[in-house]
């Protein structure tokens, strides 16, 4: 009887805190419909306030980036426009709309950074842990635990031998895919943590050699380049670009994603 | 006769000394040390009569004529004299030490051999390319005795600073002095002036001719030629000769009163060449050179301006600096400009009004920078700093101009695009627009709290194997319990008497007598009707006692069963007195525990 309850009490649990994950509250979702509405209208520059709003409030999703970095485009705020594809990627990285729109927003920024090529197993590793959200990872990994778990359960209580051998080797199958998952969503997170990647937002930085104004110039970056920021000093910021160059520019010039 | 004979051998042995005269053959040169370039003359003479002149191999210099031949006949008392002489005129190509060999030439069947003669080339002027055909000298123009003419006529080069730094300008003048009328006057060597960058001063067309007095006499002065000289290097340089020939007309001496009295003059060719000149030129000193010294020297200001402050994107800017001043101007390289990095620029337009003369170089040089703003923002055009050394003061100089600080708008977006999708023509343009918004699905949710690595997430995740646990440990009682099999079966007894009795149990507590045996007796039956699978309405005694013996239940059993029922047939009707009610509820719980265990 004890067991019974405390499952229950589980899945009550489970029942209830699930959604609350998995919906905003419907009062969002409609300033969200009306900014969609305003874009849809043309009116480029006011749908961007509402996003942008509604980001200040507190809310993200990769659709809201992805509408406002839109609109911001069609403002003609490149720069903009990146940072919020750049941040809609990292919430949903497979999304096939939103890597197009950046790719071709990315078309528009002055600088062009040829990256450097990647090995092949680094390339293959950075496809597969950005494959899929962290929220659809972390959801992923909970079901098939919990799928594991029955089939255990199944396995546990089976009479047939058929079906407690089944049970068995799904539970294993399953309790393994739910921890690969749990693997990917933990490399994804973790490699967004140590990417720390910014926007330059100033349509002309000169990037220095070292962080102090007289230091000299070593190359010229304009708005819309994606940087990795490798160090912080003093209200400077080290950046590195994909083709590997190094330098220092000011905190202002740039949005960190 | 013996007299005669002995005149005659007398005048034999008078012959004698004239046939027996020493007959030498000689080489000579004009000079022994030449330039490379210049003409001498190599001349070999015989006094006497041979033949067969073997001229030397004049291997490292060129044969500008030669052999020329001339022989002379003298008698003098019937004394004559032969002389015969091969001249070459020569021009060295290379410099260094060089020996002439000697000419052979046979002297009554005798070789005779000239000395060999040293000649030492030294740098000159360059080798004229081509046959340099020399004209003829004209043969009335006597050549001017140089010890004669070298005080009434001469050229000095003449500078207005022996020492200068580098990169100072200074003024050459070639200057010539005469006491003598030229007739006609023809530059031979101009100077080189190498290690000089030099500006030649424009002099008027018809020379100028003035009375200055040199030492202590008084000459016709014309200056000839005026340079200014800016030195390359630093070191002694020097100022190579200039060389001219002049036709020069000389009173000649004259023979007879006739002469005398007109005046004779004859025409003299005559050569002048200034003696070479050194310049000191002194390094420009390190100390203080300022970073941005690009070799200026002289004294300037500079003046710099811009068309305009406020523009915007991709339009063009111009940015003017002047500099204006005297020294090598026309020498200074690119300014020094603070322009921003992003500023498209192009090579300056320069524009020079420089005036040369007597006091050097001086005027103004413009600089005209065409900027294209590529992109909006605030920009600074750095002041202008600009360096030059003074060479009145010693010291080098920096010259601020003024810093403009230029706004530029955001720029016709199009044209933006168009400017740079050129740059980056090799990206293929994939569609003409972006994708559009994503109108549903919005999955909201507060920013900051992820999901993934939170309590929640962790505690949802460890459902399933917490879960799993429990059932495992259910399981394992489960088993624990069914292994047991008296107990189990003891346990499922009671339950099953406890649920068939359940009703009498009730009526047992509220004392309702009659009931509680129909109770008893429902439950009995109920439990028989269950267990024997025997339809209720089928039950009776002869069914039942047929059943269970059927089935291994003892007799004793069977009989307490039947006793129980009767009891209870019997309490509906009378009360029962010998047995309590919950002796009998026992009774009956036991009777069917019993059965229970027993099948």
């Amino acid at each position: 009887m004890r067991f019974k309850r405390s499952l229950k009490i589980l899945l009550l649990f489970g029942w209830f805190l699930l959604p609350l994950f998995c919906f905003g509250d419907s009062q969002a979702g409609e300033r969200f419909l009306q900014a969609n509405a305003l874009y849809g209208k043309g009116q480029y520059s006011a749908a961007a306030k509402e996003y942008k709003k509604l980001m200040d409030d507190g809310y993200a999703s990769a659709a809201l980036y992805f509408n406002a970095g839109n609109a911001s485009y069609k403002n003609g705020d490149i720069a903009s426009a990146i940072l919020y594809y750049e941040k809609a990627r990292k919430l949903s990285p497979g999304d096939d709309d939103i890597n197009f729109n950046l790719k071709y927003a990315n078309l528009k920024t002055v600088d062009k950074v040829d990256a450097a090529p990647e090995f092949f197993l680094t390339r293959w590793w950075k496809g597969l842990i950005l494959s899929l959200s962290l929220k659809t990872l972390s959801m992923l990994s909970i079901i098939l635990v919990l799928a594991g778990s029955a089939a255990l359960i199944l396995y546990f209580f089976a009479e047939a031998v058929n079906i407690k051998k089944a049970a068995f080797y799904l539970a294993v199958a399953l309790y393994i895919c739910g921890l690969c998952a749990v693997f990917i969503a933990g490399s994804q997170s973790g490699y967004f943590a140590d990417h720390r990647q910014a926007i330059v937002f100033t349509s002309t930085v000169n990037v220095k050699s070292g962080p102090a104004e007289r230091a000299s110039t070593l190359f010229v970056l304009h708005d819309g380049t994606k940087v990795d920021i490798l160090d912080d000093n003093n209200g400077w910021v080290k950046i590195r670009l994909a083709n590997g160059n190094e330098g220092w520019i000011q905190q202002p010039d740039i949005k960190e994603m | 006769m013996k007299a005669r004979y002995l005149i005659f051998i007398v005048l034999l042995f008078a012959i004698r000394p004239v046939l027996a005269q020493d007959v030498k053959f000689t080489a000579s040169a004009s000079k022994t040390t030449v330039g490379t370039g210049e003409q001498f003359e190599v001349s070999f003479s015989l006094n006497g009569n041979g033949g067969q002149f073997d001229p030397p191999d004049f291997g490292n210099f060129q044969i500008l004529s030669g052999p020329n031949m001339s022989t002379s006949m003298e008698s003098i008392n019937g004394n004559t004299t032969v002389s015969s002489s091969y001249g070459f005129i020569l021009m060295p190509i290379k410099e260094g030490e060089y020996t002439i060999a000697p000419a052979s030439v046979v002297v009554n069947g005798r070789r005779l051999s000239t000395n060999p003669i040293k000649i030492k080339v030294v740098k000159g002027r360059p080798v004229p390319q081509g046959n340099q055909a020399q004209s003829g000298p004209d043969n009335s123009i006597a050549e001017g005795n140089t010890a004669d003419l070298s005080k009434s006529i001469f050229i000095k080069a003449i500078t207005d600073k022996n020492s200068v730094y580098q990169g100072q300008q200074l003024v050459l003048t070639f200057r010539l002095y005469t006491k003598v009328d030229i007739e006609q006057s023809q530059v031979d060597n101009v100077p080189d002036l190498n290690g000089f960058w030099n500006e030649d001063i424009k002099l008027p067309q018809q020379t100028q001719w003035r009375v200055e007095s040199y030492k202590g006499a008084r000459y016709n002065v014309a200056d000839i030629k005026k340079n200014i000289l800016f030195p390359e290097h630093a070191g002694n340089i020097t100022i190579d000769p200039m060389k001219m020939t002049f036709i020069l007309r000389v009173q000649a001496p004259s023979r007879d009163v006739f002469d005398q009295f007109f005046g004779t003059y004859k025409e003299v060719k005559y050569k002048v060449s200034s003696t070479p000149l050194v310049v000191h030129v002194r390094p420009l000193p390190d100390a203080g050179k300022p970073a941005g010294f690009t070799g200026a020297v002289g004294n300037f200001s500079v003046q710099s301006s811009v068309d305009k402050t406020e523009l915007k994107a991709n339009e063009a800017l111009n940015y003017k600096v002047k500099v204006s001043g005297s020294g090598n101007i026309k020498l200074l390289k690119t300014l020094n400009t603070g322009f921003p990095a992003d500023f498209e620029k192009y090579d300056p337009k320069i524009t020079d009004s420089v005036d040369e003369n007597e006091n050097g170089v001086s005027g103004t040089r413009i600089y005209n920078y065409l900027l294209i703003p590529r992109h909006q923002g605030d920009f600074d055009i750095g002041p202008l700093k600009f360096s030059y050394f003074n060479p009145a003061t010693g010291r080098y100089t920096t010259l601020n101009g003024k810093g403009f600080h230029i706004k530029v708008a955001k720029g016709l977006s199009e044209s933006n695009v168009t400017a740079f999708s050129a740059d980056k023509r090799d990206v293929k343009m994939l569609e003409k627009d972006i994708r559009y918004i994503k109108t549903s699905d919005a999955g909201l949710s507060k920013a900051g709290d992820q999901f993934f690595g939170s309590f929640g997430y962790y505690l949802i995740l460890l459902i399933g194997p917490v879960v799993c646990y429990g059932a495992y440990a259910y399981r394992n009682r489960l088993r624990k319990y069914n292994s047991d099999v008296v107990m189990v079966k003891s346990k499922r007894a009671g339950k099953v008497a406890a649920k068939h009795l359940a009703n009498a149990q009730k009526q047992l507590l509220a004392n309702n007598t009659k009931a509680f045996y129909e109770d008893i007796s429902k439950g009995l039956y109920g439990y028989l009707s269950d267990k024997l699978n025997i339809q209720y309405a089928h039950l009776d005694r002869e069914t039942i006692v047929s059943a269970l013996q059927a089935r291994p239940v003892g007799q004793l059993l069977t009989q307490q069963l039947l006793d129980t029922l009767d009891l209870c047939e019997m309490a509906r009707y009378a009360p029962v007195t010998h047995i309590s009610e919950k002796e009998v509820f026992e009774k009956a719980k036991g009777i069917i525990n019993d059965i229970e265990n027993e099948i």
